[in-house]
């Protein structure tokens, strides 16, 4: 993808993967922001009937960035794994998206906050879904 | 550049009671509201349907998707007061010039953010919907199945069983404790889980007289096996595998009186 001027002075670095890498795994802790430079990732999350794919994003995309907030305690909330490599990352520094953020006002923090919550919240309410949808698997994994 | 200095526009304070509609999905609107006091639910329509979003509390702003999402200024959701809620009300004009001079980089990262937000709120209408066929599918093919719940009722009636693969000269005993049209709770002795084999999903039938003196016989298998309160007893969780058309009646009609 062509790269931004914008984006330029973010990008720390570069890193590939090749399908069905783990880029990043949910539940461990780490505050990278990701953006698809190219090929597609697969949002996953662990539920008790096993792995759901929540969504696939595409070049442009940014993930990880629920980070940002550090509010996040218990870790990565979802899984991202190549799904189509190889796939290009490009690795955007995040003390300088977390700088951009803190000289926010209030408010404008508040609405972003909200966004990150709101997302969280609705690939919780996915994934409950999709576990009401599979009763007959109940149980494992 | 006029019509943004933030004193221009005050914050308004709202007060909304119990149940009032806050935001109604679809109308236009792109205020954003902070809570102060109260509670607000937050759910998407549907047909006739509301499925829930999330519940917010004091400190908490809802209406920025709208804001955000200049393309449609309609509502993505509907918001609606859980108690006596308080409100401020930021006019977007607040907002909107901090906003459109956010560092780009952070306001690519926003509207991605929105992209997946407004793509996974659609996902989850669908699935909501989904979900909604396949009760309605599951209700026609037995119009007992999504009701059974509100049906069970506490008894205490002397049961005679046997596994369901020995001849019926085989009888155990136990107590039905409750029992509903989808399956019963029976106390029994636990020397009858050593003579037999009681695991879960062992199947087992069931000879019970109701006490309108109607027979029953059942066909379960056991869900649960749990130590009763009793000593020596055993409280067992079963549920029927196959109910015949008079059993269905007769159990439908006492669990109804």
């Amino acid at each position: 993808m062509d790269i931004t001027p914008f984006m330029q002075i973010y990008l720390s670095a570069e890193e590939t993967y090749e399908s069905g890498d783990i880029i990043i795994e949910e539940g461990s802790r780490g505050n990278w922001v990701y953006v698809v430079l190219a090929g597609k990732v697969k949002v996953t999350k662990r539920t008790e009937v096993g792995i759901v794919t929540m969504d696939t994003l595409k070049q442009g995309a940014v993930f990880g960035e629920m980070a940002m907030l550090g509010k996040f305690m218990d870790g990565r909330s979802a899984s991202v794994i190549a799904a189509d490599g190889p796939v290009k990352l490009g690795v955007l520094n995040f003390e300088l998206l977390r700088r951009d953020y803190d000289s926010l006002s209030p408010r404008l923090k508040l609405l972003i906050d909200a966004l990150i919550v709101r997302l969280k919240e609705c690939n919780e309410r996915v994934a409950a879904f999709v576990v009401a949808a599979n009763p007959k698997n109940r149980g494992e994994k | 550049m006029t019509g943004t200095h933030p004193n221009r526009f005050p914050v308004i304070s709202l007060t909304y009671r119990e149940g009032d509609l806050i935001i109604k999905q679809g109308d236009y609107g792109i205020s954003i509201y902070k809570i102060v006091k109260g509670r607000v639910f937050v759910f998407k329509e549907s047909g006739d349907k509301e499925i829930a979003l999330t519940t917010l509390n004091p400190g908490d702003i809802f209406g920025e998707i709208a804001f955000l999402n200049r393309d449609r200024e309609t509502r993505s959701a509907s918001a609606r007061a859980l108690e006596e809620t308080e409100l401020e009300v930021w006019h977007p004009s607040m907002l909107s010039k901090e906003y459109q001079e956010m560092p780009p980089m952070l306001k690519y990262v926003v509207d991605q953010l929105l992209t997946r937000l407004l793509r996974m709120g659609q996902v989850l209408v669908q699935m909501s919907d989904q979900e909604e066929k396949r009760r309605k599918a599951a209700k026609k093919r037995d119009p007992f199945v999504s009701e059974r719940c509100y049906y069970r009722k506490a008894v205490d009636l002397e049961c005679y069983y046997r596994p369901a693969a020995l001849s019926p000269k085989a009888r155990l005993s136990g107590r039905i404790k409750d029992i509903s049209l989808s399956g019963v709770g029976m106390e029994i002795a636990v020397r009858n889980a050593s003579n037999h084999s009681h695991m879960e999903s062992d199947l087992f039938v069931l000879n019970t007289v109701l006490p309108n003196g109607k027979d029953l016989e059942l066909k379960a298998k056991i869900v649960s096996l749990n130590q009763s309160e009793t000593p020596e007893k055993l409280l067992m969780g079963m549920t029927f595998i196959e109910l015949t058309e008079n059993a269905k009646k007769v159990l439908g009609f006492f669990l109804m009186a």
